[in-house]
């Protein structure tokens, strides 16, 4: 082996999750929680190890990329499944950014959970994570990744509940992952259909490519397009679950009850964006199934609409940041929905860095205020906080869209490859797109002046108190902050750099080949697009200075630091949406309940009174002497001797 | 007239039948004990009997089984006169049906 | 012819004594009127060629059995059960029961042919022993079962002693008892 093995990268986060697990177990009865530098020291080494690994085996990748076998996991008739590893453009991409970004917030959190009790507890989760969320990603087949996918949805729910002393969280705990579960169930689903279509070869990645070009090569597309569309669709399922589309997407706003570390790791940078790592890891089936991709296409296009809308009535600086991801992510599905599998991965590449620096600097302002989230009660921290604010102003340009930054790069492609998919289609999804661009410039515009313009609208008593975070924290958002400005170079189209293009070519090129041979891309000049983007962003931002820089935010009175409006006003209507569903399933539940069950009792209850008859009358013929049965039983015997003999069987 | 197989069975038989009545008829429960035994034993002559209708290796094994019943109605009588002990000590009785306690 | 005439003699006086047990009223007579019908029975099996089965049979159970019944009979005294009729209601209906099994089962025999095979071996000492314990030609079968006898017979004393005594480890507490 001229390699490091690949299951060095999962094995970093197990062993800091074991250590960290068990440093919390031993220090839970003590007094005084253990060491926060010992803590930290441990919680920051694994991941940043795992980075290590991932990067030298990166740069010793080649084309083809790594695969390996550890064992075997499975083996019975009919189902075989091994657990084996596989590292190649996609997945390197995904490990370097999940372990680098990991090890950051990891250090970040350092600072942010300073004092906390459950010091040791969360960055035992967070290893946990990390080492799911490696799994997930380095998985040779469909059923390791699950395990990866239940992995983190595990851990997302641990650390959204993280503070389980308040009700809430852990409600919101509870919503996260049990809608998180309807989706996991289209994954289960997906995966059976696949197992039905072809055997448990094909939950293997590679086994899964080889079949489909079996398929085309025999000329047999026809024929399977339905099944696997079944199967695309229950996939589909899953990845809103995860990646919070419509319809699963209420548990995002309501998981940024979790510690704000959390929601830039988990919620924004890597975890969500697992869904378009699975759509692009099959895009090998999806570019056969048209009519699934029209499905992701709506999708991707309504929730990155709704979301930016929602996005625009909050005034939680989290759950802005919440509806924002929902929307970016809608741009990735859209990007999936037209093939483009490698603009969408990279958009989720260039989100990881913008998304987890603003929510990193939205931590920074949530601690310097002492846990205060609304943004009516801030505002003028710009003179305060200048290297937060710095921080999260280059995040934003990069949000929107502003040349040069690498929400620019992304986000043009994705508009690009969608324009130039289709003639009627593309244009129309294309023009949604370029107003969702304005919108989210309209309302990351309205955070970042709330936030860090004007005059400061928090009590005298806090204003005081106001600090920037320490260095443990800035550092990480720093680095963020110049992943927002220069991931995008990585593939500037316009001005000839391809390297990510080159790199994901490896995993997605064929299918993307094989949709593009079937939907030929009408060529434009990408020049016009990025001027179109460009117009966006600006526009979006002189809205949002015009409308909220004069318009006199009322600063809300009272002590309360706890976010207003209820549940349904941050999720819009979703919400009323599932209880409606939910309310339905009631109904069925109380038919089954009041109708079904007591039919069933009723025929139960019959079927016990005729053995309970039956067996009374039996119970006359039993007697108190046992001679007397004993006599019975001669009887019995004499009398089946005596049938036998002349039934002629002893003939 | 020789000495046929058959006559040994129908000993037996008959031997069978007595015992069977003699544990089941009889209320004594030292009669109910010996009528086993009595039954054992037919049972017993029976094997001896079918054993010598079978060539050679085969009938020794008809002769060694009864060996292994024997011994076993040794252990039989003993753990069933303990019981009796046990028993006519609670009921002062050797009456069996006396012995009726499980509802029924 | 010979041998015939001694079967008969052995067989009535078996069936004499089972019919005493059947009939006698003292157990003490019942348990006599046994050893007299297994000794006639060990008498016909050295008739038919099983002398080694005889002797056990005479010692085992016209010895051993036997006098376990006439001890424990002696012991609880069973002579004073002079209320409990011999016989009741339910003996009425065994017997005609056990005779249709019995002329239903003497039917099928007399159906059966059998006749005794001239190449049999006479059950003695030797044959009996090589048979069980040779474990070279008849496997481990026959040897096993014997130990497993014995285990039998050990536990059965076990469970013999346990359940005739009174209590386990009461005697002090029965003694005074008695003692008031």
């Amino acid at each position: 082996m001229t390699h490091l093995p690949l299951w060095f990268i999962p094995l970093f986060p197990l062993i800091g999750t074991i250590l960290l697990g068990t440093i919390a177990v031993v220090s839970s009865g003590a007094k005084k929680g253990p060491s926060e530098g010992l803590v930290g020291t441990l919680a920051v080494l694994f991941p940043a190890l795992s980075f290590a690994v991932v990067a030298i085996l990166a740069c010793s990748m080649p084309e083809a990329g790594f695969r390996e076998t550890l064992c075997n996991w499975i083996d019975i008739p009919l189902f075989r499944a091994d657990i084996g590893f596989l590292f190649d453009g996609l997945s390197r991409i995904m490990l370097l950014f999940v372990t680098g970004i990991g090890s950051l917030i990891a250090m970040y959190s350092i600072g942010y959970m300073h004092g906390d009790r459950g010091f040791a507890r969360f960055f035992a989760y967070i290893n946990l994570f990390l080492f799911s969320m490696v799994v997930l990603v380095l998985a040779d087949s469909l059923l390791l990744t699950f395990l990866g996918w239940e992995g983190v949805g595990l851990c997302s729910y641990l650390l959204i509940g993280f503070w389980n002393q308040d009700i809430k969280n852990c409600k919101a705990a509870n919503k996260a992952f049990i809608v998180n579960r309807v989706g996991d169930i289209g994954f289960l689903l997906g995966m059976l259909t696949l197992v039905t279509i072809g055997g448990s070869s094909l939950l293997n990645y590679d086994g899964l490519a080889a079949f489909i070009n079996m398929v085309i090569g025999a000329g047999e597309v026809v024929e399977l397009v339905l099944p696997l569309s079944l199967a695309g669709l229950l996939f589909f399922i899953g990845c809103t679950g995860k990646s919070a589309q419509i319809p699963l997407l209420t548990w995002l706003p309501d998981a940024m009850a979790g510690p704000t570390p959390v929601s830039a790791l988990i919620h924004a940078a890597t975890m969500v964006t697992s869904g378009v790592y699975l759509l692009a890891r099959l895009s090998m089936m999806f570019c056969l199934l048209e009519h699934v991709l029209l499905i992701i296409v709506f999708v991707g296009m309504f929730t990155a609409l709704w979301a930016a809308i929602a996005g625009l009535l909050q005034n939680d600086i989290k759950k802005v940041l919440a509806y924002s991801t929902i929307s970016q992510l809608g741009y990735m599905f859209m990007a999936a929905g037209v093939c483009a599998f490698d603009a969408s991965i990279f958009h989720v590449f260039t989100h990881a860095f913008f998304k987890a620096a603003l929510f990193l600097g939205a931590g920074a302002v949530i601690h310097s205020l002492a846990g205060e989230q609304d943004m009516r009660r801030m505002g003028g921290l710009i003179n305060k906080t200048p290297v937060t604010a710095c921080v999260m102003i280059f995040a934003f340009l990069a949000i929107v869209g502003f040349p040069g930054f690498a929400g620019f790069w992304s986000k043009d492609l994705i508009l690009e490859r969608i324009f130039v998919s289709g003639p009627i289609l593309g244009p129309i999804v294309y023009v949604v797109g370029l107003a969702t661009a304005v919108i989210t410039a309209v309302y990351m515009g309205r955070l970042i002046i709330m936030t860090f313009f004007g005059k400061y609208r928090g009590d005298k008593e806090t204003e005081e108190h106001i600090h920037e975070a320490p260095a443990v924290m800035l550092f990480p958002m720093v680095i963020l902050a110049f992943g927002a400005i220069f991931s995008g170079y990585l593939w500037a189209d316009s001005i000839g750099l391809t390297f990510f293009r080159d790199s994901m070519a490896s995993v997605v090129g064929q299918a993307q080949a094989i949709y593009l041979a079937a939907n030929p891309a009408a060529h434009v000049n990408p020049v016009i697009f990025a001027a179109l983007g460009t117009l966006a962003a600006l526009g979006g931002m002189y809205i949002a200075w015009k409308v909220f820089s004069r318009a006199r935010i009322i600063g809300v009175k009272g002590a309360s630091t706890v976010p207003e409006g209820s549940a349904a006003s941050w999720t819009f209507l979703w919400d009323y949406i599932h209880c409606a569903f939910i309310a339905v399933v009631n109904i069925l539940a109380w038919f089954c309940d009041v109708v079904v069950e007591k039919v069933l009792q009723a025929i139960q209850w019959t079927i016990a009174a005729i053995v309970e008859i039956l067996g009374d009358g039996a119970s006359i013929l039993q007697v108190r002497k046992v001679r007397l049965q004993l006599s019975f039983s001669v009887a019995g015997v004499a009398l089946l001797v005596m049938l036998v003999i002349f039934s002629g069987g002893l003939v | 007239m020789e000495l046929q197989p058959l006559y040994i069975q129908i000993l037996a038989l008959v031997i069978f039948a007595i015992g069977i009545i003699v544990a089941v008829a009889r209320r004594n429960l030292f009669f109910v004990l010996m009528g086993v035994e009595l039954a054992l034993n037919a049972v017993n002559l029976s094997f001896v009997g079918f054993a010598k209708t079978l060539p050679a290796e085969a009938s020794v094994t008809g002769q060694i089984v009864p060996l292994f019943s024997i011994a076993v109605a040794a252990a039989e009588a003993c753990v069933g006169f303990a019981m009796v002990i046990m028993i006519f000590r609670n009921k002062e009785s050797v009456d069996a049906d006396s012995y009726s306690d499980m509802k029924g | 012819m010979l041998a015939l005439v001694y079967f008969i003699i052995l067989a009535v006086i078996a069936v004499g004594a089972a019919l005493c047990v059947l009939l006698s009223r003292h157990p003490l007579y019942g348990a006599l009127s046994l050893v007299v019908s297994m000794v006639s029975l060990a008498g016909i099996y050295g008739l038919v060629g099983s002398p080694f089965l005889g002797v056990v049979q005479i010692m085992v159970y016209a010895g051993a059995i036997m006098m376990l019944v006439t001890f424990v009979i002696m012991v609880l005294n069973g002579a004073k059960d002079k209320r409990t009729p011999m016989f009741d209601g339910v003996s009425f209906f065994i017997i005609p029961a056990v005779l249709v099994l019995a002329a239903m089962v003497g039917f099928a025999l007399l159906r059966s042919t059998m006749t005794f095979d001239s190449a049999t071996v006479a059950g003695s000492v030797k044959v009996t022993s090589e048979t069980l314990f040779n474990m070279a030609s008849t496997g481990p079968g026959y040897f096993l079962l014997f130990e497993v006898i014995g285990v039998l017979l050990l536990s059965a004393m076990v469970a013999a002693i346990f359940l005739a005594k009174r209590h386990l480890g009461s005697v002090i507490s029965e003694n005074t008892e008695d003692k008031h």
